[in-house]
């Protein structure tokens, strides 16, 4: 691990039970201040149950979470104006504009209006969004959805971004949009989180990769440590364990005979 | 593959259960709801034996055609559509719409309320039974009527399936729901009123009955009530035939509603407003604002506010002018208040956009300053325009002035007890097709009932210094009332941030869950 950079989120032993079922077994998470970074694994690995958790949102059973070097349940004051989230399921003010939607999100904040405003209009024209701006998040589709998510998190300038599967069910344009805006981001020194099971696209974007499966992290430092010789995805197979069973059983199956 | 469905639906109300005792607690106080609607509703229409046997039929007559009528209106409203099972979420499988129509109803009938509606229907055969036969022809007449109830709101429900799918169709029914709650209180302000003496005779009843003996489960309560053979056979062989019709119509709907494909994508833009803005820059303006373009956005707010005028409205005619003025008008405070008490609900999952700004406790209660100011801004004026029509229909001026400050301040004691009620008890409200006012999603039942009781419990307990002395014509307490709803809307909030800042996580989870 490197020692010389500060960590933008640490987490210690942190975890997180669901009636009997363990979803975050003590993980020891560590991202650099200004990587771009994956958070991998499977469904059901824990991803979103941990950045839940580190966002505040979601109280863990065990464990610290820092963010900056601050706790985040202990010293929230410090911690919430320095992130911004973008959580898995799209939810947002449905019966708001997006452009409604992000004078709220700037205001509650405590912004000065004619800078919300301003920031606003901007992310609108860079997110693709100015000609549905004044449509309800309602009747928005996935990708406006995850734009106009995006613009809410972004729109005071966090030091941190959170972002649970920003590309998943988007389309390619809006995905390239996503892309650019948030390398744009990292350029400045910015750190972002973001989960996702694409490991092409991790592969693509990020410099820091943390592999969980099964509530634990299985690997984690930078994209060359993690992947070693070979390609993020076969690495990723070894890691989380997923031998290839293709071959026994469903020896029934792609004879079309019934 | 009946019996499938039928052990589908259990496990889906086995599977409600799961995950916390809350959910087992919401279970068994429905099946104790359903108990209870059961016995009394059975030991009522039992009670009819007592009357004279013309006097009974064309009660009974009316009370199957009404509860009908409920069965057939309910799922569209307070219920929903039975997602669990929406055909649309079945069409992939290879099961014929013969089957699958027998399927769903099997599992229609399978559940609390299901079961509770026939034992309260069986109330009527012990009340116009005289003898084996007759014992076996009203069974015969409840099961039909039953399956009437049954397949007509199926047939409806799917008939109507994809305007309640739409945004529309939902915004659109929401409000259709008012006129029905107006239509459900008909008979009480009739009876209520002036009027109703002279309503109200065994004449009228005679031909209500008559009008309601030509409908299906009307035609089934009449052969129950009745010995002659002539009005027993054709009658019951008429509700099977209606029974069958309808039947094969749900199916007809079924295959359509099948193969058809969702198109409502228009969508259209809002004007661009500056609302709020006067509100102040900070939270507490950009919170207030938000609320207020919610009140008239979203179906569900707009649904409670407007019945909680509706039903002020009603008992003020119903109650007539024996208790003036204030009593009407603490009572709409006292509805508009509560449209509080589950604040953070009606965010719903987006509720975390809240909480993540919240790092204080004075992040909270400027949350919660806002979002009381939204609900002071449409409820005063309309306090507002209730003392102003009260005063003018009364010619007592004063008497209004009076109960509208006294108004103000039970608003105010009301928004104090409900944010807190918000923070200590909040649940989540179903955005999804059910569209009608404050009920709750699977497993979370019994919430909204903890929470209304106890805002009722804590605004009536302090309402009380504001009110006895008001209804006893104390008038120098109302100004002094303003001020006192003015102290606890404050305190509320207050408490209700304590509360909260230690709870985010919690709230956030019990508002997020989708119905």
């Amino acid at each position: 691990m490197e020692a010389d950079r500060t960590a933008a989120v640490r987490t210690d032993g942190l975890v997180k039970r669901f009636g009997a079922q363990v979803a975050v077994a003590g993980i020891d998470l560590y991202v650099p201040a200004g990587s771009f970074a994956g958070l991998v694994g499977p469904n059901g690995a824990g991803k979103t149950t941990t950045l839940s958790m580190v966002t505040g949102l979601l109280r863990p059973d065990g464990g610290t979470a820092y963010v900056n070097g601050a706790d985040v349940w202990r010293d929230p004051v410090s911690v919430k104006a320095a992130i911004g989230v973008l959580p898995e399921g799209l939810r947002l003010f449905e019966r708001l504009s997006g452009r409604e939607l992000l004078a709220y999100n700037g205001r509650i904040r405590g912004l000065p209006g004619a800078q919300v405003d301003a920031r606003a209009e901007e992310l609108l024209a860079v997110m693709d969004l100015a000609e549905a701006a004044d449509k309800l998040v309602v009747d928005y589709s996935t990708g406006m959805r995850k734009k106009i998510g995006l613009a809410a998190a972004l729109l005071h300038n966090p030091a941190v971004l959170f972002l649970d599967e920003p590309f998943e069910g988007v389309d390619p344009v809006s995905a390239n949009t996503i892309r650019e805006v948030l390398l744009r981001y990292t350029r400045s020194g910015s750190t972002v989180i973001f989960s996702s099971h694409t490991m092409e696209l991790v592969e693509r974007l990020c410099d820091w990769v943390s592999v969980m499966s099964r509530g634990q992290v299985v690997a984690q430092g930078t994209l060359d440590q993690v992947r070693g010789e070979q390609s993020l995805y076969d690495a990723f197979l070894g890691l989380v364990g997923a031998a290839s069973n293709g071959e026994e059983g469903l020896s029934w199956l792609g004879s079309s005979s019934g | 593959m009946a019996w499938l469905f039928v052990r589908l639906k259990l496990r889906l109300i086995a599977g409600g259960t799961r995950g916390g005792i809350d959910k087992k607690v919401g279970l068994v106080l429905t099946v104790l709801a359903g108990i209870f609607v059961a016995l009394l509703g059975f030991a009522l229409l039992a009670l009819l034996r007592l009357a004279p046997a013309d006097v009974a039929a064309d009660v009974l007559v009316i009370v199957f055609a009404v509860f009908a009528l409920i069965w057939l209106i309910m799922p569209l409203f307070a219920f929903g559509l039975d997602e669990t099972l929406d055909p649309s979420r079945l069409a992939l499988f290879p099961l014929t719409t013969r089957q699958l129509a027998a399927g769903l109803f099997a599992a229609s009938v399978t559940g609390v309320w299901p079961i509770a509606s026939l034992v309260v229907l069986l109330g009527g055969v012990a009340a116009v039974a005289r003898g084996p036969i007759s014992v076996l022809v009203g069974l015969v007449a409840v099961l039909l009527t039953l399956a009437f109830c049954v397949v007509a709101a199926r047939a409806l429900t799917t008939g109507l399936s994809k305007a309640l799918r739409s945004r529309r169709g939902r915004d659109a029914i929401a409000l259709a729901g008012l006129g029905f709650l107006v239509v459900v209180q008909l008979p009480n302000l009739l009876v209520n009123n002036r009027l109703g003496p002279e309503l109200f005779t065994r004449e009228t009843l005679g031909a209500v009955a008559g009008a309601f003996r030509w409908t299906p489960p009307g035609m089934a309560a009449h052969a129950m009530a009745s010995d002659d053979v002539v009005t027993v056979v054709p009658g019951l062989a008429a509700v099977a035939l209606c029974v069958g019709a309808l039947g094969w119509l749900w199916v007809v709907l079924l295959r359509r509603v099948l193969v058809t494909v969702d198109t409502t994508t228009q969508t259209s833009a809002v004007r661009r407003t500056k609302g709020g803005r006067h509100l102040g820059e900070g939270r507490v303006g950009a919170v207030a604002g938000k609320e207020l373009k919610y009140m008239w956005r979203d179906p569900r707010y707009r649904v409670g506010w407007f019945s909680a005028v509706v039903v002020a409205v009603i008992f003020t005619l119903s109650v007539g002018d024996e208790l003036g003025v204030l009593f009407p008008i603490t009572l709409a405070a006292i509805l508009l208040g509560l449209q509080a008490a589950n604040v953070f609900g009606t965010d719903g999952r987006a509720f975390w956009i809240n909480l993540l700004t919240f790092a204080r406790e004075a992040d909270v209660r400027g949350d919660l300053t806002g979002r009381q100011l939204a609900h002071a801004l449409v409820a005063v004026p309309t306090l507002t325009v209730m003392a102003v029509v009260a005063g003018a229909v009364t010619g007592d001026v004063s008497g209004a002035v009076f109960a509208w400050l006294a108004a103000c301040g039970v608003l105010g004691v009301t928004l104090g007890a409900g944010v807190l009620a918000a923070t200590m008890a909040p649940y989540s409200v179903p955005e999804r097709v059910n569209a009608f006012g404050n009920t709750a999603v699977p497993g979370q039942g019994w919430l909204p009932f903890a929470n209304a009781f106890g805002v009722m419990f804590v605004a009536g307990a302090l309402v009380t210094p504001v009110v006895l002395p008001a209804a006893f014509g104390l008038a120098w307490v109302a100004p002094i009332s303003v001020l006192y709803g003015l102290a606890v809307a404050w305190g509320g909030r207050r408490l209700a941030a304590m509360v909260a800042i230690d709870r985010l996580p919690q709230i956030l989870s019990s508002v997020s869950r989708v119905g």
